[in-house]
Order: C-alpha cells, then structure tokens, then sequence
C-alpha cells in the first residue's frame, strides 16, 4: 500500500533491488544447472543441451542407492519431526514455562551443524561404550549398538536440525486457531484425541503440509550433521559433496548438484504458484461474502 | 508481548472491542489430555532435545579436558588441548575468521535489513507471504550446494569474470574473489542473507505501521526515523539474526575449506579436521569455546534487548 | 430423569488460582435442577473461570462440584452431563450447519437417520429449518449462536453453560434472543447456567441471578430481590442505579439509625444491621426512589427531605436524569419518566426527598 506522499519511482526501484538481491543470491545455482546441460561441462567455450549427465546419475548403482537411503531418512525425519512439532507447539502454548521451552527449543539453530555434528558424534560414541558396558554387566548383548553411528544416529541429527524450523512453522499456524473450537468439540462429548483429529488438525492442515514439505527439503540439502553422524551408508549429498571435495567439479556433479536443487525450486515454485491460485479463490468468496446476508 | 506464561485474547466482533472473558491457558486447561497420565507425551519433544541436544553440547565442556588417547580419549582433566588451541597458529586464523564473520554480518545487515523495512512498510500483506517465499527459495536449495556454485562463478575462467572480461570492463580475471579471505565473506554474505531478511521481518514485526506516518507527521527525515525510531523496536530480531550468521560464520566448516584459500579455517573446519585427525578432545575444545561465545553473545543481547521480544509475533 | 430435588449443580467450596493470582476464591452455590440460573458480574471478576470449572474445561485449586450430585471434579468436558454455547468462533468451519450439530451425535455413534433426524428437529426448534447445508461463515452473529444451540441441545444433556453467548451480538438482536432463549429453556426444561456482564440480559432471562465480583459469590437471589433489597453494597452499585453515599453513624435507637447526610442528621430503618455510634456506613438510595420538589413545599410524611440546589437534567428518552447537590456537596442522582412537570432551573433551590423506607444501610 503506497501513502499518498510516496513516490512510485522509488517503489519500484526497490522492488527492483529486492528482485535482484534473490536473482544474486539463485544466481549460482542457475548457473550450475545450466551448466549442468552443457555437454562440453564448465569451462570449454562450447555449448550443447545433452542429458547425458543426468543419465550417468541413473545408471551409477552406488547413486541411486544413496539416493534411497536420503529419501528414506528424509520420509522417517518428517515422519517423526512434524508430529514432535505439533506436540511442542501444544506444550509451549499451554506451559508456564514459555521462555525456558522456546529457549531448548529454538537453540539448535544457533549452533552451526559442525559443532553439532562433532558433539553428537562424540556423545554417540560415548552413549553406545556406555551402553555396551552395561549390557557385558548384565551379561548380554541387548544394549549393544544402540547409538552407534549409522541411520539412527543421522535421523536423531536431522531430527535436532528440523525440529526448530517446523516449530515455528506449526506454531504461526496454530496462531490462527481458536482454542474454543476444540473446547466446544470437547463439550459435545470427543475426546482430547478426537477433537484434534476432528476439529482442529483439518484446520492446520495446510501449515502442517507445508512444515512436511520443508522438513523434506531441510533433510535432503543437510550435509554436515549427517555426514558425521551415518557411520556407513552414504547419502546422495555425501556422495555429491565428498565427490566435490576430491575431485572437484566433474559433470555429474553439476548434475547432480542440479537434481538436489530442482526439489525444492519445484517445491517452492509450486507453493508460489498454489498461493497465487488460492489467493484468486479467497477473493472471489470474499466478495460473495460482502454480498447483503440472508435476513433474520 | 509475550509475558511468562499469560496471554489475554481481545475479540474484535462486529465493530466492537470487547475483552473477551476467556481467561488466561495456563496448565491445566484440559485441551488435549484425558487425564494426567497422558500428558507425558507432550513433554516427549522437550526431553528429546535435552537428551540429544543440551546435554551432548554440555558435555563438550567436560570432553574439552580429557586426554586423548590413539583412538580415542581417556577421562582425564587436562587444558591440554586448549592450551594447544591458544598456542598454535590455529588462534591467529581462528580470530581472523572471526573478523571475516563481523565483516559478513555487517555487509548482510546492509544489504538485506532495508529489504525488511520496504516490504513491511510498502507491501500488502499478501504480498508479503510472497516475498517471504521468495526468500524461502536460495534457503531451501542446499546450504553446501550454494557454497560450492560459488566457485565456477567466481573463478578465475568463472562466469563473473567472462563477462566482465567480455563487457570490457577489465583485461585480467580477478583472482581476488574466490581462495581468499574476500571469497569467504562473498560466501557468508550470500548464504545467511536470506536469513538476515526473515530476521529483519520478525524484527519489523516489533514496528507497528502507524510509527512511519508518525515519523513522516513530526517531520522526521528517513535516517532520523532510522536511529531513533526503527532501530530500537527491531534491535532484538536484529541482534538475534546477527548473531545467527556470526556464529554460523565461525562454525560451517564448508566456508573456508571450499572458497577460502590455503590455511583458511573456521572453528568449525578446526573442529571436523580434529575429528578427522581422531583428536576428540581437541574438536570439543572448540565446539566448547564456540558454544561459549555464543551463549556470551545471546547473553549480551538478552542483556541489552530482552530478546524475548522476537518471540511476540507468535505467541 | 434425575431426581428433581438434588440440586443440578452444587458447588463447594470452590477455588481457582492461577499462581499467585486467585481467580476464583472459594465459591459455594446451588443451581436446582431446571432453573435459568445466571452468572452476573464485571469481566475479569471471576463468573467464567466458574463456568469454565463446571464444565470442566479448568481444574479447581480447592473445593468440590457436584453434578446432579456427583462428584465430578475428575471428569473431562466431554464425560460430563454439561454443553457449553460459546461467545463466538466456536462453530467448526470446515463442517456445515448440519454437520455441526450432528458433530456430538456422530460420537456417540448413532444412526445416520436417526443423527438426520435429530438434527432436522433442533435446527426447527431454534429456527434455523432450512439453512442445515449452510456454511457457518455465511451465516449472521445471531444465527450462528443458535446453531450453537442446537449443537448443544440436541446432546440432551442435564445442564447447558452459556458463555456471554450474546455478547457479539447487537442491542436490538440481543433483546430477542434473551427472549427466545428464556422461552427455549421453559419448553425444554433443562437447567441452563447463563454468563453474562449485561443486567437487562441477566434480568429478562434469569430466574435466580448470583452476582460474582472478585472471585467471590457477593449476592444471589431473583432478579427483583437483588434489585430492589440488595443485601451487599456491591450488589447496589452494580444493579440498578442507586445512590450510595459514605457516612458515619450519629446514633442509634431502637429500629432506627441516624446517619449524617447533607450537612444534616437523617434516619434510616436498621433492619439487620449491627452498628454503635461513630461507625462508618454506607447509606444506599434508588435513584427513581428520589423526589425533587421545590423548596418551599411541605415535606410529605413519611419522607426524609434535604435541601440542595439544582444542578442538571439528562434528557434519556424514557427516564431523564436530574443531578442534585446537596448542602455537604455531595451529588444525588434522581431518575424520573420524562415528562412530568418537573421542570427546574439550574442553581434553583430545591428539596431532595425520599420515603424513610427506601433507603438501605451497608457495613463498610
């Protein structure tokens, strides 16, 4: 909303600035994906459009099983994170507690993966010697290899990672809920459960879907904190990464750095374009809504 | 505002404020639990986080001092590894990065904070929801993927320098941009921007719309209703999201190892090559002065801003 | 069919805090069974957080709460013989109309056609017959709450709590939806436990009226006890509009006190108060109670008159509103139908009388 005394020139001009910080900040990744189309790969002073980059992807087995095991981890994080968050959102609302909660549940942001990554590293190892004392005690191997590094260890990491984005998610969706909704299906005779499921999760749903997509997201793109902490197997992005690191930047790896990308473009352009639709459809039964009520 | 443990709900009906009598949700409001037995669930995400999150970054202060072993540690008390840190080379680019991470912020907090200020003044809510998604998309693709697109951009044969080469606008490539200290801040700045932008919109929150029609009423000019007036109001989000980037700067080891050049380091990379090097104690050692320095900061920020405050939007 | 005489809700003792702060401060109160009972008080005062106790939505500190004389202090919202009808926002809107009351009759698993039919009567009975496919945003304030209604009345549960189920809603809709709601609760004949801070909703539906202030019970009784023989001071200020001056006693005889008002000594029947000489007591007329005349006319018997000067009149449709001050400074506050032949200049001396009777003493 311009006030009157603003000046449209200026408007605009920061629309183009805003436009152009996101273009700078997409830039490299618009430039690996062209690139990784590039027959002739980054550098050669040649152009050709080819696939053929994106088809060794396919065909190398080692891939397209750490592709399996990323979208594994990243359907098991959401799995467990988002309905954790919609737990945390319902405690901090009704704690006393609020500071302290948000505080435990808001930090892991500010602790850089790498730091994270090494302290639960060494915590697993410690926690799985531990447990491993304890069962050659009991005499037995129950406790053996709880903690150690290995697909439980990463999804606990990523879980620690996401857990504060989907919080904040679900709770600004929540902010739209009024408590009394649920109150009045718990006074026509559901149950705490029920009226949830009934009333208000069909209400939340879209904040709900849309902290599912993001934990996705956040899951396939995390690097660090998984690396140190999967023991064994091997990621699609540890794969890309350590492929990076020893060799630089082959082909498959503009490839593939494109394919990781396109996910969340496509997530995100959707949401956009979803937004816009939905943003059509309010207005039209809005202005249905303005229309004169029926009559007492 | 968000206070310990109340908040009053106004409703807005029909043309009227009226207070509404629906008194405070403490504990206790039976909104989801049969009896008190079931309510231990909800504690089930706190407790997650204390067991994997505050106690491991905790215990890093006790790993900090132990020994280390060939494999491994052994429990021990020793300042060895900390006197190791303070005394090696490591210090000297550890504080480098440090001032590389300041310079980050500082040039992130300039680019991106006017961003926050223009949409919340001059856009419509809707379009607010947009611009935020806008920013949303660099962050959803791949933190690691963006550092290393950096590179065919910013090389020597990169596409920065093609073009500027191409436009004339120079005859030799610029080398200065990518392995060294320049193309590590270039990195910071372009990966925690989206960042600075969602905390500058959470910091803006603090700033209610009228406050601008008021500057503008008293006759305050742009950089007056700035200091005075903006600032203040926004200073939590800002410091928080300041101190996000700092300390992310410090701590993604990928930075340094990627565009930085020969001998850069973070605490972050310190700490993963002491684990690569199977030195434990010497990565907790830093983990714990990283988390020290953090907690610091957060301290001085509560100190100076409440930064409770951020949290008022969504409460 | 509950035995008419246990009291539908009985309430003991009752306490609600909140830390430090006491909501609710030990509350005792009966509701006989089928009676139009109604919470009346200031907001913040405490009337909902009782409400919200009975129907189970908080947990009480201390005391206990009897249902049709069962304790039912363990019970959740939803295994209590209560329904609730809300402020507002309370109706699900992603179901319709029809969903909405037939929400509880799913959950007790009942038949499709029975639920259909069920929902078809009540929806009749609050007046809503053809509108069970509606949306509840296209509904109005008014027939949203009598959807509420019918989603509650149609659990036909003992007690139906009414939260300012008017609140929302304008002053002429308001007016008829008391009346509707009073002779919706005669026909039905189940209890009904109404909050609300507006008097005239209080006193158009009510058959018993409790004033609660402060977290605490101050008053109940029938809309015309409370009215016209408060027992507390509180009660006075609150209901009606009376005059309520400060005063100390002067003396004490018998079946009278005297109490000076006005720069003079008046008396005022004792009835059960308990006061010496030098006390300080609160002294309470109703205003439409008061007579102004002027000055120089006979005081009639019977009456106490006291000498003031005119100050204003406030022109309010029906009544109108004459301000007196008194020889002390004190201002009385005399409510008249308009249109008599009172009609006075400002600053004209004139009495202010009323019947010896009429007026009420408080301890302070």
């Amino acid at each position: 909303m311009l006030d009157e005394y603003g000046n449209i020139i200026f408007h605009r001009l920061k629309w183009t600035y805003l436009l152009l910080i996101v273009a700078a900040l997409m830039s490299p990744v618009f430039y690996v994906i062209y690139i990784s189309f590039n027959e002739f790969g980054f550098g050669a002073g040649r152009y050709a459009f080819t696939l053929e980059w994106y088809g060794t992807i396919f065909s190398d087995n080692l891939l397209m099983g750490a592709l399996r095991w990323t979208l594994l981890l990243a359907v098991i994080t959401t799995l467990i994170t988002v309905p954790m968050g919609l737990l945390a959102a319902k405690f901090y609302k009704n704690t006393r507690y609020k500071v302290a909660t948000v505080a435990i549940l808001l930090s892991p942001l500010f602790v850089p993966s790498d730091i994270l990554g090494s302290a639960l590293l060494v915590y697993f190892k410690n926690l799985n010697k531990a447990m491993e004392s304890l069962s050659d005690m009991l005499g037995n191997e129950w406790f053996y290899g709880w903690f150690e590094l290995g697909f439980m260890t990463a999804i606990i990491g990523l879980i620690i990672y996401t857990l504060p984005y989907i919080f904040i998610i679900i709770l600004i969706t929540m902010a739209r809920y009024r408590d009394q909704q649920t109150e009045a299906a718990r006074a026509c005779g559901a149950s705490g459960w029920r009226a949830f499921w009934d009333v208000e999760f069909p209400q939340i749903r879209p904040g709900v879907g849309a902290a599912c997509a993001f934990a996705v997201i956040l899951t396939f793109n995390e690097y660090t904190r998984t690396n140190l902490l999967k023991g064994g197997f091997d990621t699609f992005t540890t794969v890309l990464i350590s492929q990076l690191l020893n060799e630089g930047m082959s082909e498959q790896s503009y490839a593939m750095s494109s394919m990781v990308s396109f996910v969340a473009i496509a997530v995100i352009g959707a949401i956009i374009f979803y937004t816009f639709i939905r943003a059509e459809r309010l207005e039209r039964e809005a202005r249905a809504k303005a229309a004169p009520l029926m009559a007492e | 505002m968000a206070s310990q443990g109340a908040h009053d709900t106004e409703e807005t009906v029909e043309g009227e404020v009226t207070i509404s009598t629906s008194p405070v949700r403490f504990p206790g409001a039976w909104l989801s639990g049969e009896n008190g037995a079931k309510k231990w669930v909800f504690y089930l995400p706190v407790i997650f986080m204390i067991l994997f999150f505050v106690v491991p970054l905790g215990l890093t202060y006790v790993w900090s001092v132990f020994e280390r072993t060939a494999f491994w540690m052994k429990p021990g008390f020793t300042m060895f590894s900390y006197i190791n840190f303070f005394t090696s080379a490591r210090l000297d680019n550890f504080l480098y990065s440090m001032f590389h991470s300041a310079i980050a912020v500082a040039i992130a907090f300039v680019l991106g904070f006017p961003i926050a200020v223009f949409v919340r003044r001059r856009i419509t809510e809707v379009a607010q929801h947009r611009v935020i998604l806008l920013f949303i998309l660099p962050f959803m693709v791949s933190e690691i993927i963006r550092i290393f697109a950096l590179r065919p951009l910013l090389q020597r044969n990169g596409l920065v320098n093609s073009v500027l080469i191409n436009l004339r606008l120079i005859d030799e490539p610029i080398t200065v941009i990518l392995y060294t200290p320049t193309g590590v801040v270039i990195g910071e700045v372009l990966s925690f921007l989206p960042f600075i932008v969602f905390a500058g919109f959470l910091a803006m929150e603090a700033v209610p719309k009228y406050i601008f029609e008021i500057c503008q009423d008293l006759g305050a000019g742009f950089w007056r209703t700035f200091f005075d007036v903006i600032l203040p109001l926004a200073a939590p989000g800002i410091f928080a999201g300041s101190v996000f980037i700092f300390v992310n700067g410090l701590g993604v080891a990928l930075l340094p190892n990627i565009l930085g050049g020969p001998g850069a380091v973070n605490a972050g990379l310190i700490a993963t090559q002491a684990i690569s090097a199977l030195d434990y104690p010497l990565a907790m050692a830093v983990s714990a002065i990283m988390m020290s320095t953090l907690l610091l900061l957060l301290y001085i920020g509560h100190r100076l801003f409440d930064l409770t405050r951020i949290l008022s939007p969504i409460s | 069919m509950s035995n008419p005489r246990v009291p539908a809700v009985k309430v003991a003792g009752l306490a609600k805090s909140y830390g430090a702060v006491e909501a609710l401060k030990g509350i005792d109160l009966e509701v006989a069974a089928g009676e139009y009972f109604v919470l009346l008080g200031p907001s913040g005062g405490g009337k909902t957080t009782l409400l919200r106790l009975i129907g189970g939505f908080i947990r009480p500190t201390r005391g206990e709460l009897f249902l049709h004389g069962r304790d039912v202090s363990a019970l959740p919202p939803d295994r209590r013989p209560t329904s609730m009808v809300f402020q507002s926002y309370a109706l699900f809107p992603h179901m319709s109309v029809a969903q909405n009351v037939g929400y509880g009759l799913r959950i007790k698993k009942l038949p499709k056609e029975e639920i259909r039919d069920k929902v078809d009567a009540m929806l009749d009975m609050v007046g809503l017959a053809s509108l069970g496919a509606r949306q509840p945003h296209e509904l109005s304030g008014g027939q949203q709450q009598r959807v509420q209604l019918a989603r509650s009345l149609v659990l036909e549960r003992d007690i139906l709590l009414l939260d300012e189920p008017l609140a929302a809603l304008d002053a002429k809709l308001r007016k008829d939806m008391c009346i509707e709601l009073k002779h919706l609760q005669e026909k039905i004949g189940i209890t009904f436990v109404h909050v609300t801070h507006n008097q005239e909703e209080a006193m158009t539906v009510a058959d018993r009226i409790a004033v609660i202030a402060d977290g605490e019970l101050i008053e109940a009784g029938t809309a015309k006890q409370i009215y016209e023989n408060p027992e507390r001071r509180f009660t006075a200020d609150f209901i009606g509009e009376n005059n309520i001056f400060e005063s100390t006693v002067t003396a004490v005889s018998g079946t009278t006190v005297h109490v000076e008002l006005g720069a003079r000594e008046i008396s005022v029947p004792r009835r059960e108060i308990d006061v010496k000489k030098g006390a300080r007591v609160w002294l309470s007329i109703r205003s439409e109670l008061l007579d102004v005349r002027p000055d120089d006319e006979e005081p009639s018997v019977g009456w106490e008159m006291l000498d003031g000067t005119y100050l204003e009149k406030v022109y309010l449709g029906l009544v109108s509103s004459h301000m007196v001050s008194l020889k002390d400074g004190r201002v009385v506050n005399i409510r008249k139908v308009s249109g008599g032949d009172m009609e006075f200049k400002p600053g004209r001396p004139v009495c202010v009388g009323w019947r010896r009777d009429d007026a009420r003493l408080y301890l302070l």
